[in-house]
């Protein structure tokens, strides 16, 4: 039972993992890939820490366990948003078929007001 | 609302050292065994004194729920990114947000970015709105009412 | 079929291909910040790796690496997006 529980939560934390690699192969633009693959590969390595725990079953170890997967639970979308505003800030593209880019407004009226203040 | 929680952490460690196994079942046997007898302590007791025990139930239904959410949209993802065309239709849209504090809008962002599809990119200076930037953008009005619905609102209840 | 026999005909292969996968963004990445996110995918994914060999090995003292790798990967990525922002401010 306990074997079967492994297997399972294994692979489907290697599956996570294997989609999150593909697509952050193959996606077209730099924030498509970054919405897809953190967080696919932050839930793959929950199922594995998992498994371990499961097989481990001690509690020193569950401990640790669960202390690892609340850590890249809590800072993996901290460095997602970080590293996807310095790539705004940067000008990296976004994908051509983006429907909608509402961010690009505020930066218009940021830099014109950098222009103004340096004229004077 | 602290007091109640501090006993029941109280009652936790009571029943480990009275079992004398270290394990976690127990542990968990425990909190619910310490919060059912402190709801049985307060039950006459005014409506201020009992919001303890209408919150936790509440905070863990959201977490069973946005596990169910984030494993939907890891889904949906994972056929985008298996078959061979693309579906996707990104678009970075400004969102206005009800979180006041620092703490709740560190908690939305952490929760939009959890979900796969959605990320928020910028967050305006003086915290009126966010940029959110979406994979699947049908219709711009929808997405920030089922946004406001279904994450925001259930979010601010638990943190309020 | 054993557990052990398992992870390591099966799971393990997984996770190297994927592994290759993310190094041939890495070393493609046509921009500095995709080269970040790729080394941060590569660092996550080496933690699920040392969890997945410990479990094979049957020795929890992997776990140990895998927490500071945690720790590592999370720093990295900040402190390379707040050096990329400051020389962009330079400019």
């Amino acid at each position: 039972m306990i074997d079967i529980l492994i297997m399972v939560l294994s692979t489907l934390g290697a599956i996570f993992i294997l989609i999150a690699s593909i697509g952050v192969f193959r996606l077209p633009d730099f924030y498509t890939r970054l919405s897809v693959t953190i967080k696919a590969a932050t839930l793959g390595i929950g199922c594995i820490l998992g498994a371990a725990a499961i097989h481990f079953s001690e509690f020193s170890i569950t401990t640790k366990a669960i202390a690892i997967v609340f850590f890249l639970f809590i800072t993996s979308p901290v460095a997602a948003f970080l590293i996807a505003r310095t790539a705004y800030h940067t000008g990296i593209k976004l994908w051509d078929k983006t429907v909608i880019d509402e961010l690009k407004d505020k930066y218009k009226e940021e830099a014109e007001k950098n222009k103004d203040s340096d004229k004077k | 609302m602290l007091k109640y929680f501090l006993l029941n952490i109280l009652l936790i460690f009571v029943w480990v050292a009275l079992t004398g196994q270290l394990n976690y079942p127990n542990f968990v046997f425990g909190a619910v065994a310490g919060f059912f007898i402190l709801w049985l302590l307060t039950k006459n007791s005014n409506k201020s004194e009992k919001e303890y025990f209408y919150r936790v139930p509440k905070i863990i239904l959201f977490i069973l729920y946005f596990l169910y959410d984030m494993l939907h949209a890891n889904f949906q993802v994972a056929i985008d990114v298996i078959t061979p065309n693309y579906h996707t239709t990104p678009g970075m849209i400004k969102y206005d947000i009800d979180a006041k504090t620092d703490f709740e809008i560190t908690m939305l962002t952490n929760i939009i970015a959890l979900t796969p599809g959605t990320m928020v990119v910028e967050i305006a200076e003086d915290k009126t709105h966010i940029y959110i930037h979406t994979m699947y953008l049908k219709d711009k009005e929808k997405f920030i009412s089922r946004m406001k619905e279904r994450t925001e609102k259930k979010l601010l209840e638990i943190l309020r | 079929m054993t557990v052990e026999t398992y992870l390591i005909y099966i799971v393990m292969p997984i996770i190297c291909l994927s592994l290759i996968f993310i190094f041939l963004r890495f070393l493609k990445g046509p921009a500095v910040v995709d080269r970040v996110v790729a080394l941060d995918l590569l660092i996550t994914v080496g933690v699920g790796f040392i969890g997945l060999f410990s479990l094979i090995a049957d020795n929890p003292i992997f776990l140990d690496v895998a927490v500071i790798l945690a720790l590592i990967a999370f720093l990295s990525t900040v402190a390379f997006s707040f050096y990329l922002e400051k020389r962009n401010k330079d400019d």
